[in-house]
């Protein structure tokens, strides 16, 4: 997946968001701006803002699946060094097993089980290290632009 | 997202706006569920819809089978460019019914 792209700079931006769904659309419009400054194009910029979003969205849906009333942030971090991308995610949510991430098979038609599909089909890699404190979970998702 | 609805004959057609993310998708089911509850074909027109994720196609994947079940039919139209890269890399478009 992906298109061409000049993201000539070395930048890094990050920004905390509550653990709720309604801070979706904050955490597509901060990427939507840092991918502006990066000069990532607009095909480019609509994969990873939708790998970014999933991801984000598998921490209010899954990591705090049983505390949705939480007022915990999460923090999504975007950073690019000699064109290549990183986008980090720390949250105090439940622990997550790599092992049980899973997308569905793609011709098992049923909703649900794509949002893991298609961060793994746009990144090159996606990588859960170990969180740091006050950090339980620590994403790291990578492009070679 | 907000939504309009108009109706001709058993058809309904449902405009849907905006971004459709996991916070919207139970106003689009709330929406489209009871139109295919009472019997009816539903046009779902996208071309105002700029972005969906994964929870968004779900509400299409779950709108097409209900639709199946209940002897209806449910038509995607007008895709915008950027909704149908998603339902592309989800392999749906030979599956939704597409116009």
């Amino acid at each position: 997946m992906g298109g061409s792209s000049i993201a000539q700079m070395n930048h890094n931006e990050k920004k905390a968001f509550l653990v709720k769904t309604s801070s979706l659309k904050d955490v597509r419009s901060f990427c939507r701006e840092v991918f502006e400054k990066l000069e990532i194009d607009q095909n480019l910029k609509d994969e990873l803002v939708l790998a970014i979003a999933e991801a984000a969205q598998n921490i209010v849906k899954h990591a705090y699946k049983d505390n949705p009333s939480s007022n915990d942030i999460m923090v999504v971090e975007v950073s690019c060094v000699d064109n290549k991308l990183k986008i980090a995610f720390y949250d105090r949510g439940t622990p997550v097993d790599p092992e049980k991430v899973k997308h569905r098979e793609l011709d098992n038609i049923r909703p649900g089980g794509l949002g893991t599909f298609f961060i793994q089909e746009i990144m090159d890699a996606v990588e859960f290290k170990d969180g740091k404190k006050p950090w339980i979970n620590h994403l790291v998702l990578t492009k070679q632009l | 997202m907000t939504y309009k609805v108009t109706e001709e004959g058993d058809t309904s057609t449902v405009f849907l706006d905006g971004e459709i993310d996991m916070d919207k998708t139970e106003g689009a089911k709330e929406v489209i569920f009871p139109l295919i509850d009472a019997g009816k074909n539903v046009n779902l027109n996208l071309s105002n819809v700029q972005y969906m994720d994964s929870s968004g196609i779900s509400v299409l994947i779950e709108s097409h089978q209900k639709a199946l079940e209940k002897g209806t039919k449910l038509i995607v139209k007008d895709v915008s460019k950027s909704v149908l890269k998603v339902i592309m890399m989800a392999k749906l478009e030979q599956i939704l019914n597409l116009e």
